[in-house]
């Protein structure tokens, strides 16, 4: 045993003087760094504004007579989920070319969850803690039982209903924001809900338009190209947060004044035009990573340009660039942070830093603990994405030469 | 594959579905209000006052469109609900609570031109602004007032669009340093001030500074616990804002009150008034006399505790005021408010004394120039009758 | 929202320079009805924009608000920190300013960024194991929070830990450090004047190179570039300085200041250590695949020649590896230079702080915010050229 650590060791930190003095140096500056991080975290650092606060970060200025909406929602994602995971599976096993590695232990597949979602599970369990309340634990337990009843629903189902499933994850978007809607109207919403449901509706419309503009970019016809090529680099040649800001300040010059949305709207059209320019230049990458013979070889079956697009070229385009889209809505999703200096939304940055002028906080300097919480929140969200994605990428076969 | 492909058109035809969605709004808001009869009815189950924005927004144009240049007193009235341009961080004058409210001087304003209006003080909804986006928002038609202390200058009332009302704050603007450090203005030079950005803070520290010969740095941040933290760190020399707002900080800084001193020198008039936008005389009035309302109750002694005793006073100034019957007749000044303005003012809100003494007292201000008239102050109420 | 276009199925299935028959007719000609198709798509582009520009006229108009660009010529009445700009001065030097401000933070952020970021990818590769994951946790942790929040963040740690000016970290006069930021001795020219030397010493050196690379081709000795060059650009740079006069400054501490030197802000370190932190992470990965990608054949033939680790990496795999590898770096130095607007959070008075600022003094957004727009544009577009140029002179002519 000591043996063997001692050849780890070797092998790994000490395999020559260099090496050595690097291990040593490293180490020692880590260690400080550590020290001092652990001592903030458990020691110096005052997390009650986060505690108090807690419901402010989450979901701004939420009625609390209004949470049943909230709850609805969360549980019915977990139920829309847990069967679309269900029938995905059971495609997966049912695909005419899987290695059968046989039925896996419930154990298993919970310890396999675990590992592809700790930073979120761990952030869920943080949250949890520092409530203290049993309503969100409740829910939490709901939601995760919901899921897998859900899952083992869906494992069941037969593959022809398959579609409606992957039909309820739209639909499901849409009457989760009506629902939503309909307690807090969305220009009141803040918190992490804010940040959440900006990034959601912006990638779902951006997404269409994009394909379009990279369609646009790459077609015969010059002056859509030329349109398109007008239109994405202009976006993507100016700061978003400066985009933002003339949204902010100048939308209502644009439009006639009785029909100015408000600002969550517009912070979602800019999100949307802004994110289309990036998304068309993905997906103009996948379409020149299709093999021309496929072209040809769709042109030699008699099919029509559009049906070449459609059926051939899109498709195969698309699934070679499905991890950029996510990279793509990760940083969308900390660049809601943006709408929220420029517009003056509480979201859940602004919350943060907001809460430390409450009467209670004022004048303690507790704006460290504030964004650490901030950061974290971000980082399980955004760290378990870009984890699914590359997973995702590994299971495509992308990349591989 | 063809999963993708079906997914790929269910966002198509969901984001068409959207805009058609959207275009259908605005064809219903051009057509009648009927339409939006319709809306409520659909989303009965929610209580009158949680009615969505997106309703309120939708019947506030409709109202604006058909009748065409209407006041926004009737938009505001159908809506139900004050658009009240406010801040988050503000002590004593807005600071958002835990529970998601807003509590301070301003946003009791708000609540005063609620309860005149629509007779409920609660009927608000507070929009937090940036300093810089204020008079856009207030152009744009997204908020219906700004409460929001905003300072009364003959640029912004020519130039932004806006028409201040009467003022319900005399401030001035003022420089807090660490006790000690320095003794007057004419010390600071080549200190580095903070101030929040988008004001006439800004413009006067430079103005004043260079006035006196003196060189300045002016840092300036949206987010004043970007300067409080500056401040606390000795990034900055000096902390210029209104004095009221110095106090207000002043009390609550870690090291005690008197580890910071306001400097004798105050260098700007800084009238903190509503606004409200050009051209909209009846409801700039009824905005107006919102405030008014808070003033004068003080005068006349009447506070949300005892205002229902005045009813039954006999006198006739009293009686005018709060609206009572007298020999079957009520005073109606014609400004579209119900007569009974006034008393849902003071008995929901409370009088101009009480809104200070439950916000700006804490902060450690006397009344000062914020007295009434009679008392040596600039608090004058024109009379109601 | 589709209803205004006739015909897009049948112009789209010709697009494909298919000849068609000379008979058809000119409404089933698929050329006419493309064009047709395309023009009607322009038209419309055309119309909403002349719609909202015209909405744009009517409403500044009624608002009193002017839409031109005479706001340029108005006073600022606000003063940029560590600058000479009087409040005085048109709002055009502010812009200007604010530019330069751009611009010293992307230039310095895009260097720094890619010396860590390349440090670091390597890391992510190292033998050992501590480097290595320190290299990991380093981009995993980084790449996955928003860039404001680490701006705040690293504006406030740098603040609260800077000394105040009475206590300083003083290094006699050559290193002042306290929460007026890092002062250190600086030549009291103009800056036109020290831009000249420096392109003078810059054309000095490059000609000495050229020179001895010519030498080295003729007669086979070893060219030894950096043994010349550095001194020719020494000498130049100081006869330069004498001859024109330009002394050194050091940084004294007076009153509430420092005076002398330059000063390097604590809002200019602080987005500048935010921005190479975050870049850094994003350029780390990029190279990390790119040197995955550079065949392994490559770095064992190097080792076969007994090079060591450091020469593999320098003379055989970086070179490579940074053909594949410019495209990415390219795009996050544009998003670089485009993150440093965030400065505006933390009072670091670059572009769009300045432009923001200025509205705030009621210069109009819309006309400030279109001058905003096409700085950035031009701002991008340069850096794409470059990229773009030094792409095309590392690619291998072959392909």
């Amino acid at each position: 045993m000591l043996g063997s650590i001692g050849a780890w060791l070797r092998a790994n930190l000490f395999r020559n003087r260099t090496d050595a003095v690097v291990t040593v140096v490293v180490g020692s500056i880590l260690l400080y760094a550590l020290y001092r991080f652990l001592r903030f975290l458990f020691v110096t650092g005052r997390w009650e504004i986060v505690r108090v606060n807690l419901p402010l970060y989450l979901t701004g200025a939420w009625p609390s007579d209004e949470l049943w909406r909230i709850t609805t929602v969360i549980v019915a994602a977990a139920l829309v989920g847990g069967l679309a995971a269900g029938v995905a599976a059971r495609r997966a096993a049912e695909a005419p070319d899987r290695v059968d590695t046989g039925p896996r232990s419930p154990g298993r597949v919970a310890l396999d969850l675990l590992d592809r979602l700790w930073p979120a599970v761990a952030t869920v369990l943080l949250l949890l803690i520092l409530a203290r309340t049993a309503a969100p634990w409740l829910l939490v337990v709901a939601a995760v039982v919901v899921a897998i009843a859900a899952n083992q629903v869906g494992r069941r189902l037969p593959l022809r209903v398959g579609w409606l499933v992957n039909l309820a994850i739209p639909v499901g978007v849409v009457a989760a924001l009506w629902l939503l809607n309909g307690g807090v109207g969305w220009n009141e919403w803040g918190g992490l809900l804010l940040n959440l449901a900006l990034a959601a509706i912006a990638i779902t419309l951006c997404f269409p338009f994009g394909v379009l503009l990279a369609l646009g970019r790459r077609s015969t016809f010059p002056i859509l190209r030329l349109l398109s090529t007008v239109y994405i680099e202009l976006f993507r040649g100016v700061p978003l947060i400066a985009l933002l800001l003339l949204a902010n300040q100048a939308l209502g010059f644009f439009i006639p004044q009785s029909i100015a949305p408000g600002r969550t709207v517009r912070a979602i059209v800019v999100l949307t035009l802004f994110t289309a320019a990036y998304v068309a230049e993905i997906v103009r990458g996948g379409l020149q990573s299709v093999p021309p013979g496929q072209i040809e070889a769709g042109k030699a079956n008699g099919l029509t340009a559009l049906a070449i697009t459609r059926r051939i070229v899109l498709p195969q385009a698309i699934r070679n660039v499905i991890p950029a889209l996510v990279g793509q809505f990760i940083s969308l999703f900390k660049d809601t942070t943006l709408a929220g200096a420029a517009m003056g939304f509480l979201d859940l940055l602004r919350a943060a830093e907001a809460s430390t002028q409450q009467d209670a906080f004022r004048g303690d300097g507790l704006i460290a603990e504030a964004l650490v919480f901030v950061l974290l929140v971000f980082w399980a969200g955004s760290y378990t994405m870009s984890r699914e994605s590359q997973r995702l990428e590994k299971r495509l076969g992308v990349g591989v030469r | 594959m063809s999963r993708l492909l079906r997914l790929l058109s269910l966002l198509l035809v969901l984001a068409l579905g959207a805009a058609a969605c959207a275009s259908a709004d605005d064809d219903a808001d051009d057509t009648a209000p009927e339409v939006e009869e319709t809306d409520d009815a659909d989303s009965e189950e929610e209580p009158d006052e949680s009615d969505g924005d997106a309703d309120a927004d939708a019947d506030e144009e409709t109202v604006e469109l058909t009748q065409g240049d209407g006041s926004l007193l009737d938009a505001v009235i159908a809506a139900d609900e004050v658009r009240c341009g406010t801040r988050d961080a503000l002590p004593g004058f807005a600071v958002l609570q835990p529970d998601g409210t807003h509590e301070g001087f301003d946003n009791d304003f708000c609540r005063a031109v609620a309860a005149a209006v629509l007779g409920d003080a609660e009927k608000v909804n507070f929009i937090d602004l940036e300093t810089a986006d204020r008079f856009t928002a207030l152009q744009s038609g997204e908020i219906d007032v700004l409460i929001r202390n905003t300072t009364w200058t003959a640029s912004r009332d020519g130039g932004e669009g806006a028409t201040f009302l009467t003022t319900n704050f005399y401030d001035g603007q003022g420089m807090m340093v660490e006790t000690g450090a320095f003794e007057s203005l004419d010390d600071m030079d080549g200190a580095v001030v903070c101030v929040a950005s988008g004001t006439t803070t800004e413009g006067n520290v430079a103005t004043e500074f260079a006035r006196r010969g003196l060189s300045v740095e002016v840092l300036s941040f949206e987010d004043t616990n970007l300067i409080q933290e500056a401040f606390l760190a000795g990034r900055c020399d000096g902390w210029s804002s209104d004095v009221s707002q110095l106090s207000a900080l002043r009390t609550a800084y870690p090291d005690g009150e008197s580890a910071l001193t306001i400097l004798a020198e105050v260098f700007s008039k800084e009238p903190l008034a509503p606004a409200v936008r050009d051209g909209d005389t009846a409801w700039a009035q009824a905005v107006n006399w919102a405030v008014l309302a808070t003033i004068q109750a003080e005068e006349l002694g009447i506070t949300s505790a005892n205002v229902d005793d005045f009813l039954g006073s006999d006198n006739p100034i009293v009686q005018r005021f709060l609206g009572v019957e007298v020999d079957g007749a009520v005073l109606d000044p014609g400004l579209g408010l119900p007569t009974d303005f006034n008393y849902q003012v003071i008995s929901q809100v409370g009088n101009y004394g009480e809104i200070f003494e439950r916000h700006i007292t804490p902060l450690g201000l006397e009344r000062g120039p914020n007295a009434q008239w009679l008392d040596g102050g600039l608090l004058y109420a024109p009379p109601y009758r | 929202m589709t209803t205004t276009t006739p015909t897009p199925e049948q112009p789209t299935s010709g697009s494909e320079r298919s000849t068609a028959p000379a008979a058809v007719p000119f409404w089933r000609n698929v050329r006419v009805l493309a064009w047709t198709f395309q023009l009607v798509v322009l038209g419309l582009v055309i119309v909403v924009l002349a719609i909202l520009f015209n909405n744009v006229r009517i409403n500044s108009q009624n608002q009193g608000i002017p839409t031109g660009f005479d706001f340029l010529d108005q006073p600022t009445s606000f003063t940029i920190p560590a600058n000479d700009l009087r409040d005085t001065q048109p709002v055009r030097d502010a812009i200007v300013e604010g530019t330069l401000n751009t611009l010293r933070v992307s230039v310095v952020g895009i260097i720094l960024a890619t010396v860590v970021g390349v440090l670091i990818g390597i890391g992510r590769l190292s033998g050992n194991w501590l480097v290595r994951n320190l290299a990991r946790v380093y981009v995993e942790a980084l790449r996955n929070i928003p860039l404001l929040g680490l701006v705040v963040f690293a504006y406030l740690a740098i603040v609260l830990t800077l000394p105040r000016v009475d206590d300083s970290i003083q290094a006699g006069n050559l290193l002042i450090i306290n929460t007026r930021g890092a002062s250190i001795p600086w030549p009291d020219g103009t800056n036109l004047l020290l831009v000249g030397l420096l392109a003078l010493a810059a054309i000095a050196g490059w000609s000495v190179r050229r020179w001895r690379l010519g030498v080295s081709e003729r007669t086979g000795e070893p060219s030894r570039v950096v043994a010349w060059v550095t001194p020719v650009v020494l000498l130049v740079l100081f006869w330069g300085a004498v001859l024109a006069g330009v002394g050194i400054t050091s940084p004294m501490i007076d009153g509430p200041r420092v005076t002398g030197g330059m000063t390097l802000q604590p809002e200019y370190f602080a987005l500048l250590m935010a921005l190479v932190t975050y870049t850094a992470s994003h350029i780390a990965e990029i190279v990390r695949g790119s040197i995955q990608a550079v065949p392994r054949g490559q770095g064992e033939a190097a080792k076969a020649m007994a090079l060591t680790g450091v020469q593999q990496m320098r003379h055989v795999v970086l070179p490579q590896a940074f053909r594949i590898a410019i495209p990415p770096i390219a795009n996050q130095y544009l998003n670089l230079m485009k993150n440093s607007s965030l400065g505006f959070v933390i009072s670091y008075f670059e572009l769009t702080k300045v432009v923001s600022t200025t509205i705030g003094n009621r210069s109009p957004a819309i006309p400030a915010y279109l001058v905003l727009i096409l700085i950035y544009l031009v701002l991008s577009l340069i850096i794409s050229l470059i990229m773009n140029t030094a792409n095309r002179r590392l690619e291998l002519p072959s392909r």
